[in-house]
């Protein structure tokens, strides 16, 4: 496998017992991209990005990450990538900035640069004022803000993001959206996954729909169009089409029958 | 009052104290009948076993000629049940309160309070939640051995009067419980409210100072059951203005033919419990929901990283980071304060005994200062090896997400176990040196032999903790896996014991031949014992960073 991509998965296989979460996956994302990942729910995003993390280990395949294999090198990957996952399960008994502190020194950032990354997104996500209080008190948006944080401050070359946008207010998300284009310009690469799907049309330049773990369509916007035989549609109705939901008038009438 | 929601809330209640633990690795989840009911079908066996055995006795007793004076036994057991609703009542609050200082940590599901339910049905199903605990457990002894006493001896209707009243001492004990569960939740937002790190100060101390009192109590109680059960026996009929006897006086009236009284009693027991409940519902109405506020730690302002003592002795980054993480944690997550009960259990224990309470007054001092100097910080450092993984709980992602290497997990939670065990030891060899003296080679002796103890057990524990933790982020959570614990408790008594040998056998060999241990010989014991411990906490930790890479690697198990 090539370093010029940021990312490639060979026939990586994930299986929980009976249920196959991923299935024979080949995926290869170029360096500096933002890339998409949807699906509807229980389609194997949230599992790929952990096995590119490294907190899943696959059953078959093979993943490299940065030119690095996972399996082999864990810690050297996990030095690279900053990782939001899903739940914001954080340490709730440090405060704020405890947290990233604890964050900042597991990744070895040097003191003054951690203070002034850590002061700098933290007025940038609006949480000064809020830093010394333990997490426990926070809001779930302050926690995500708090996860963003800890994904930025030792910056890393490879962003893996589930749901990152979740439960943040327009303000915060905006910045972390225009915040990932900057990054991009700084040959970051960004995974992401998200059911907003608005958001994947606007910031991502690659998109892979993901169903029952195996990838469905992969491509920029200009080419799910194609794939979908959907010319001028928007995300959302090129991926209820791909991902066989489109018919969705007979459920709401059932529904509300 | 919907019944059905109050059985609904209770059964959910009931549920998520005994949820399976550990790694779920099916999806359909079913319970075994015989483990999650455990504490009823042992407690009736013991009871079943305990009455088939007083029977025994009294049919021995009876059948003496020494016993011609003794009061007929129609009257002698009645007495002996009159106390039982009192003890009931006194052991179910006890090990109820016990129960929620240990849940008052763990955020509760809030989800009954989105759901149409009153605040009488959730106040009622919170007080049999609790009965149904600790409470239901010793009913459920007691009436199982009154049973299987009385059906040999005739005294079948006392005793099935006694069986009823236990149930509503053991609701009235539910019932002040609840009102303290309400309180506390109240106290601890105040607390919380009042400052930011004096309140984590206070409330640690507090906590332990709460343990002290609990067990101070409890053992002074059980340290001589049978006087405590006279005691009471004598002072209940003379104390009948205090409520908590009253449910015994029932019992204590109706088995003597003293109907009126026994009503009166009766009727008082029903009204106090029904002021109980409606104070309680009154409280859960104003503070059930009670929503603490923020505890504030730093002024909001240009944050200053520190470089720390850690970093200066040798730690990497990494490391130190991992050892305040856990030092906060320690010291901030109330249902981490669990590890200190051990040590003062033991201190109080050797405080009780050394004073004669429980063995007829006499006192074995040395025997006791050898256990206040070896057993707390090893057991500290048991039990922190246990569960120093398996506390990361759910966050623990966070660790398998970092760079940290296998070598640095172990070397910050192991310094932890040191630490922590040394500060013990500190406190408690000072406790040991006040309350017996010892000479100042014994103190010598127990303060090294305590640490060096402490070392082996802390390494082998480690390897338990990494073995079996346990991150469910249920209300009781363990840390570490119960059959884990069970094997980790066992290997660490065996460590300790093997450490401790080369000392044992000077203090055997000098008994043996009736002379005293010289400095030369607990010189060699101490050597040797060091060796030992050295050599155990060498191999535990190349296992433990071998253990520790197949635990960063496995992060999905």
């Amino acid at each position: 496998m090539s370093s010029q991509y940021a990312v490639e998965l060979k026939d990586v296989t994930k299986r929980y017992n009976d249920i196959v979460a991923v299935s024979n996956l080949t995926l290869k994302i170029g360096t500096g991209e933002i890339f998409g990942l949807l699906g509807p729910n229980g389609s194997g995003k949230s599992t790929t990005l952990k096995m590119l993390m490294g907190l899943v280990q696959p059953d078959a395949g093979k993943i490299n990450v940065l030119g690095l294999d996972v399996l082999k090198q864990p810690v050297e990957v996990k030095r690279l990538v900053g990782y939001v996952p899903e739940s914001a399960n954080i340490y709730e008994f440090l405060t704020g900035i405890e947290y990233l502190d604890f964050i900042a020194d597991i990744y070895e950032v040097p003191p003054e640069e951690k203070k002034q990354r850590i002061n700098e997104y933290l007025k940038a996500l609006q949480l000064e004022g809020r830093e010394g209080d333990m997490i426990n008190s926070y809001s779930d948006g302050m926690k995500k803000k708090i996860s963003l944080i800890s994904a930025f401050v030792h910056k890393p070359k490879l962003l893996l993001l589930d749901e990152p946008l979740n439960a943040l207010d327009p303000r915060s998300a905006r910045i972390v959206k225009d915040f990932l284009h900057s990054l991009k310009g700084q040959g970051v690469t960004t995974i992401m996954s998200t059911h907003v799907l608005e958001i994947a049309e606007a910031i991502c330049d690659q998109i892979g729909i993901m169903y029952q773990g195996s990838i469905l369509a992969l491509g920029n916007m200009d080419e799910l169009r194609q794939r979908a035989s959907l010319p001028n549609s928007d995300l959302e109705d090129i991926f209820l089409k791909l991902t066989g939901t489109e018919d969705l008038r007979a459920v709401v009438e059932e529904l509300t029958r | 009052m919907n019944w059905k929601n109050v059985l609904r809330l209770l059964l959910v209640e009931r549920k998520s104290g005994r949820l399976i633990r550990g790694t779920i690795r099916f999806r359909k989840y079913s319970e075994n009948i015989a483990v999650a009911y455990w504490p009823y079908w042992v407690a009736a066996l013991i009871g079943v076993l305990g009455g088939f055995l007083a029977s025994y006795v009294a049919s021995i007793f009876y059948s003496s000629p020494d016993s011609a004076g003794a009061p007929a036994l129609s009257a002698a057991a009645p007495s002996f049940y009159s106390v039982l609703p009192t003890l009931v009542l006194g052991i179910s609050i006890v090990f109820t309160l016990f129960q929620q200082i240990q849940l008052a940590g763990k955020a509760s599901s809030q989800v009954m309070y989105w759901l149409p339910v009153t605040w009488e049905e959730h106040t009622l199903a919170s007080i049999l939640a609790s009965l149904s605990g600790w409470p239901a457990a010793v009913v459920t002894g007691l009436s199982a051995g009154l049973i299987a006493f009385s059906v040999f001896n005739g005294l079948i209707i006392p005793a099935l009067l006694t069986i009823i009243i236990l149930l509503v001492a053991a609701f009235l004990a539910s019932s002040v419980t609840e009102i303290v569960r309400v309180l506390q939740v109240r106290f601890t937002g105040a607390v919380y409210k009042s400052s930011g790190r004096a309140a984590i100060w206070l409330r640690l101390v507090g906590s332990l100072l709460v343990i002290v009192i609990f067990y101070s109590v409890y053992f002074y109680a059980v340290s001589g059951t049978s006087s405590f059960i006279s005691s009471v026996s004598a002072i209940q009929n003379s104390a009948w203005y205090v409520p908590f006897v009253w449910p015994a006086l029932i019992v204590s009236y109706l088995t003597q033919g003293l109907f009126l009284q026994g009503t009166l009693f009766l009727a008082l027991t029903g009204v106090l419990i029904a002021a109980l409940y409606y104070i309680a519902v009154e409280l859960n109405k104003r503070f059930g929901l009670y929503e603490p506020p923020a505890i504030r730690l730093q002024k909001s302002g240009v944050y200053a990283p520190k470089t720390g003592i850690l970093g200066r002795i040798g730690f990497s980054s990494v490391e130190a980071a991992l050892i305040r993480k856990d030092l906060r944690a320690l010291t901030r997550r109330r249902e981490l304060i669990g590890v200190y009960i051990m040590p003062i259990i033991i201190v109080i224990l050797s405080i009780f005994y050394s004073f004669g309470f429980g063995n007829g007054g006499s006192v074995n001092t040395s025997a006791w200062a050898g256990v206040i100097f070896l057993v707390p910080a090893s057991g500290i450092a048991t039990l922190l090896g246990q569960v120093l993984i398996g506390e990361e709980g759910q966050s623990v992602w966070r660790i398998y997400a970092s760079p940290i290497s296998a070598k640095s997990l172990v070397k910050s939670k192991f310094f932890i176990i040191v630490l922590l065990s040394v500060i013990i030891l500190v406190m408690t060899s000072f406790i040991g040196i006040v309350v017996f003296h010892p000479s100042l080679r014994k103190t010598i002796v127990g303060i090294v032999e305590g640490f060096l103890i402490a070392m082996a057990v802390g390494s082998v524990s480690f390897q338990i903790g990494l073995k079996g933790p346990d991150f469910s982020g249920t209300r009781r959570q363990r840390m570490v896996r119960q059959e884990w614990s069970l094997i980790g408790s066992i290997i660490g008594v065996v460590t300790g014991a093997g450490v401790f040998a080369p000392v044992f056998v000077q203090y055997g060999l000098a008994f043996l031949t009736n002379t005293t241990v010289s400095t030369s010989n607990y010189a060699i014991g101490v050597v040797i014992s060091a060796a030992i411990s050295t050599a155990v906490s060498a191999i535990f930790y190349k296992i433990n960073v071998n253990a520790a890479e197949s635990f960063l690697r496995k992060a999905e198990t």
